[in-house]
């Protein structure tokens, strides 16, 4: 699964490469609009994450590029401004999905997985672990070959996890994944930490102890 | 009051003053002239009788030319008096007209005539003297209080031209509004003090807007400036995070910078969003179906709602569409509803919602006291028991005066209502 990130800021660049890398993917990156088309030609890759303000134009453009020779790529694009128009433009013209500046790098790593997920690269469409099995597609939970029984939200919060194994996921970036703009009421209701326990209690019931860690003060982690 | 009237009062109570004391001054001195008059009469009269009594002729052949009483009786004294003015009211009866109380002066003198000694009373009646005196007066009150009535009003005529540049100086200043960045423009005056006052406040105004602007870019750069090195400060911990290995002392540094870098982002997105408003960056409107987007709402909210058990009563009177900015409305109605149910009784409280043609009301029981509502929507202005950043009011406040909306609050018996009238 090869990663194109096209992103001029260099701290930026350097943690989502190290953080997608630790997550399996193969990173590669370019920092301007030229340096990105030439990569996109000589190396084939599963999906793109394009920041839209590049120093020599905008990110639509590579978007445009990809989506005339590559179609099949995922495009997910990145924007400082929290502009509706830029949204509309980037999704209208074939982006996957959209992620506004700042974001957690989990949950870069989530939307990854999902588009990843959704245009079907290597079949994969399952969250596999050691005694666990998550169906995206179908949106089934098998531990221990039992079925779970899960709310909404704890299979979300649970792919979330997965889909970001060994990192730890602030319970922030947590609630706004699962809540949007009312994480922080979500937060202020314990809520994330309530789900969790129903989570875990009901893997715990199938025999499955070693998943989903709480450290403490500052998030969950999936696996150690 | 208004300057013109506080101006009129005192004119108009000084020159009636005046007018009292010049009229009162005029009367006596009529009276006085007319008492010197009167005695003048007296005393030729007198010098008449002497005369007459002294060459024979009888006193009551010439009483009747002289228009005056004259009582004439002859006594035994031989030392005599002089001249003797008295003044005295005389009640005076008559068939044909209503009873009068005559003013009368006399002259008592006593005179020797032949070696008889005569006393004579001359008698003058005063009262048609001070019949003119009064009517004198009369005339003069009538005249004066014309005057009075006239320069009243020729004050005022005036008074209104001559401050008519400075009254349209206020008005101008008072509609003025430092967020439109319009300049002031004055009526020409010819009088100095408001050329002088009209150039001040343009100055002033022009330095004011400057400022402002200064202040207001100067806001605007810090919240965009900061937020990249906030969002890399938040990545940077959060990939910390990720290493393990920490004492629990590091542990316990890392999760309360974190927290506060969350904390310090939420602010400075909180402010970006109300400069944004501000900007009037979402200007673009659907027509959104109120009653659904209500509906929406609460539903997304329902975790919320559930976990502290809150019964909500919604009352749709009718049916609202409005031509408004989903964006702005999203915010809106969360922050209505997210404050009902954040600051809610911890269990079985209740909201309600009522929507109007032309309001929208949400009203939900509380464990906090009424708020101040002076500084209700200020920012920052926060409520004791809430961790919240103080923006959400403020936020309600500023969409609500983006779409010329208004919006009250009150509190009842433990219930905060708050209400959009649109």
């Amino acid at each position: 699964m090869r990663i194109l990130i096209i992103e001029d800021e260099k701290s930026l660049r350097e943690d989502v490469v190290d953080y997608l890398s630790e997550n399996g993917y193969k990173c590669d990156f370019a920092t301007t609009i030229k340096s990105a088309i030439q990569k996109l030609n000589d190396v084939v890759y599963s999906c793109a994450l394009v920041d839209v303000g590049l120093p020599d134009g905008s990110g639509i453009e590579i978007v445009e590029h990809i989506k005339k020779n590559n179609p099949e790529m995922g495009v997910i694009i990145v924007t400082a401004k929290n502009s509706l128009e830029d949204k509309l433009q980037g999704l209208k013209i074939g982006a996957d999905d959209y992620l506004t500046k700042p974001f957690h790098l989990s949950e870069l790593s989530a939307r990854v997985y999902s588009v990843l997920r959704r245009r079907n690269f290597g079949g994969k469409n399952k969250l596999v672990f050691e005694g666990i099995e998550i169906d995206t597609t179908e949106k089934k939970v098998i531990a221990n070959n039992i079925q779970l029984q899960l709310t909404k939200k704890e299979y979300e919060i649970l792919v979330y996890l997965a889909s970001n194994p060994t990192h730890l996921i602030t319970k922030e970036a947590l609630a706004e994944a699962i809540w949007g703009d009312k994480a922080e009421m979500a937060t202020s209701f314990d809520f994330v930490y309530s789900q969790i326990k129903n989570l875990k209690k009901k893997l715990n019931e199938v025999d499955v102890k070693n998943y989903i860690k709480v450290v403490y003060g500052m998030g969950y982690k999936f696996k150690e | 009051m208004k300057l013109l009237t506080k101006t009129n009062i005192y004119t108009t109570i000084t020159t009636v003053l005046l007018f009292a004391m010049g009229i009162f001054v005029v009367y006596q001195v009529i009276l006085q002239k007319l008492d010197k008059e009167v005695d003048k009469q007296l005393l030729s009269a007198k010098t008449k009788i002497v005369k007459g009594l002294n060459s024979g002729i009888l006193p009551n052949e010439f009483l009747s030319n002289l228009g005056q009483k004259v009582y004439i009786k002859k006594i035994d004294k031989q030392t005599i008096f002089d001249n003797k003015f008295i003044e005295y009211i005389e009640h005076q009866t008559s068939a044909s007209k209503s009873d009068e109380d005559i003013l009368q002066r006399e002259l008592l003198f006593q005179t020797v005539v032949d070696g008889k000694t005569y006393e004579i009373t001359v008698c003058s009646s005063l009262t048609e003297g001070k019949k003119t005196g009064e009517y004198i007066i009369v005339v003069v009150l009538v005249f004066l209080l014309v005057s009075v009535i006239i320069l009243f009003l020729l004050n005022r005529l005036i008074s209104a031209f001559i401050w008519s540049p400075f009254y349209d100086t206020l008005s101008k200043i008072k509609t003025w509004n430092i967020k439109k960045n319009e300049i002031l423009d004055f009526k020409t005056t010819d009088i100095d003090e408001f050329h002088l006052l009209n150039d001040t406040v343009k100055d002033l105004t022009r330095q004011i807007q400057a400022d402002y602007h200064n202040l207001k870019e100067f806001t605007e750069n810090v919240s965009h400036e900061a937020q990249t090195p906030l969002s890399i400060i938040s990545t940077k911990i959060e990939l910390l995070m990720q290493e393990s290995n920490y004492s629990e002392k590091q542990h316990k540094l890392l999760v309360q910078t974190y927290n506060a870098t969350q904390r310090l982002y939420k602010l400075n997105e909180g402010l970006i969003l109300l400069t944004r408003i501000e900007n009037k960056q979402f200007v673009e409107t659907s027509s959104i179906d109120l009653v659904q987007a209500i509906e929406e709402k609460i539903e997304v909210l329902e975790d919320f709602i559930e976990a502290k058990q809150i019964i909500v009563e919604k009352t749709f009177n009718t049916q609202v569409t409005k031509d408004i900015n989903p964006v702005l409305l999203t915010i809106l109605l969360n922050n209505l509803f997210i404050n009902a149910i954040k600051y809610n009784l911890e269990k079985n409280g209740t909201i309600k919602i009522t929507l109007n043609e032309d309001s929208i009301s949400v009203e939900n029981t509380s464990i906090s006291d009424k708020i101040d509502k002076q500084f209700l929507f200020d920012r920052f202005n926060k409520n004791s028991i809430s961790g919240s950043l103080g923006l959400g009011l403020s936020l309600i406040k500023k969409i609500v005066d983006f779409y010329n909306w208004h919006v009250t609050y009150s509190h009842k018996d433990g219930t905060h209502k708050f209400k959009i009238y649109m």
